[in-house]
């Protein structure tokens, strides 16, 4: 599959045109939100997949006013975590992020990026950047039968560009 | 005589729960209870909780001692990993500080830090439902 230009600006359109993506303009940026239900029963990001291109910044932010999270690369220097993010690729880790606050990660390598959040990864809480340039091949991911929970499909976030919960 | 004898143990009974619960009666708890914000990076307010207090030797399962805005008690917690439970592992003579329940509720959280794996929240309240709102946000 080779990527098209439409493809890759279909995120940015999305965000242009407001539709449910939470976006970060003051810094070109888009947001990824973590939430939360009132009893912290239920946790997740908001999109849990989502389309951009190489260079492209993406931010995190702790929109749940009961908990604390992370935003943490699925990579051998994390906990022992599996590799699922490009072999070569800086992994991060946010640390916990109390409400309000912040934590961004510029991508630059295209390919499939898995992250997970410390707390709640057994809860379910994990999600998933596809990076891909235009005229690209589509990025893999790693083989998904060895993840904990399951990602969104890589080919729904192309078609989609950002992807939420069911 | 006997009589007398259980009428008095009854009464050091009732006085050593009332100055226990006097004690964690209000906001923060005697030692070794320890702010929960401190130990692990939390809000220092939980909406719907309260402000939190425990023994980090008793963690996960605690009692956790919940506050609201004023410092008056309002619940004691009890956290109990779901694998625990799976398990089959006992969760025997949990300590009751918090003086009389009003009423309990139980629910499923996902996790947090210092309790970071699925578990259930066991809460008793010592005050009435209506009451809750003291610490819903």
């Amino acid at each position: 599959m080779i990527l098209s230009r439409r493809h890759i600006l279909r995120t940015g359109g999305l965000a242009l045109a407001g539709l449910s993506l939470p976006a970060w303009t003051a810094e070109g940026g888009i947001d990824i939100r973590m939430r939360g239900d009132a009893v912290g029963a239920d946790v997740w990001f908001d999109p849990v997949g989502f389309l951009v291109g190489p260079g492209a910044t993406v931010r995190w932010r702790n929109d749940d006013a009961g908990n604390s999270h992370t935003t943490t690369a699925y990579h051998p220097d994390n906990r022992g975590h599996p590799l699922r993010i490009p072999e070569g690729a800086v992994p991060w880790n946010s640390d916990y992020l109390l409400p309000g606050e912040t934590f961004a990660v510029t991508f630059a390598k295209p390919g499939v990026y898995d992250y997970f959040c410390i707390p709640h990864e057994m809860a379910g809480m994990v999600g998933r950047i596809v990076v891909a340039e235009a005229g690209g091949a589509a990025p893999v991911a790693v083989d998904d039968g060895d993840a904990v929970h399951a990602f969104p499909p890589v080919a729904d976030i192309l078609h989609r560009g950002a992807v939420h919960r069911a | 005589m006997r009589t007398l004898a259980f009428a008095g143990a009854l009464t050091l009974a009732a006085a050593t729960a009332a100055f226990a619960a006097e004690s964690v009666g209000t906001a923060p708890p005697p030692a070794p209870f320890q702010k929960v914000s401190k130990l692990v990076k939390l809000p220092d307010f939980l909406p719907g909780i309260g402000d939190l207090y425990v023994d980090p030797a008793t963690l996960p399962a605690g009692p956790f001692l919940a506050y609201d805005r004023d410092g008056k008690i309002v619940s004691t917690i009890y956290m109990v990993p779901i694998e625990d439970l799976e398990a089959k592992k006992p969760f025997d003579n949990l300590p009751a500080p918090g003086g009389a329940v009003d009423h309990t509720d139980i629910y499923f959280n996902a996790g947090h830090p210092g309790v970071e794996k699925p578990h259930i929240h066991v809460v008793l309240w010592h005050v009435p439902a209506a009451d809750e709102a003291r610490v819903a946000k």
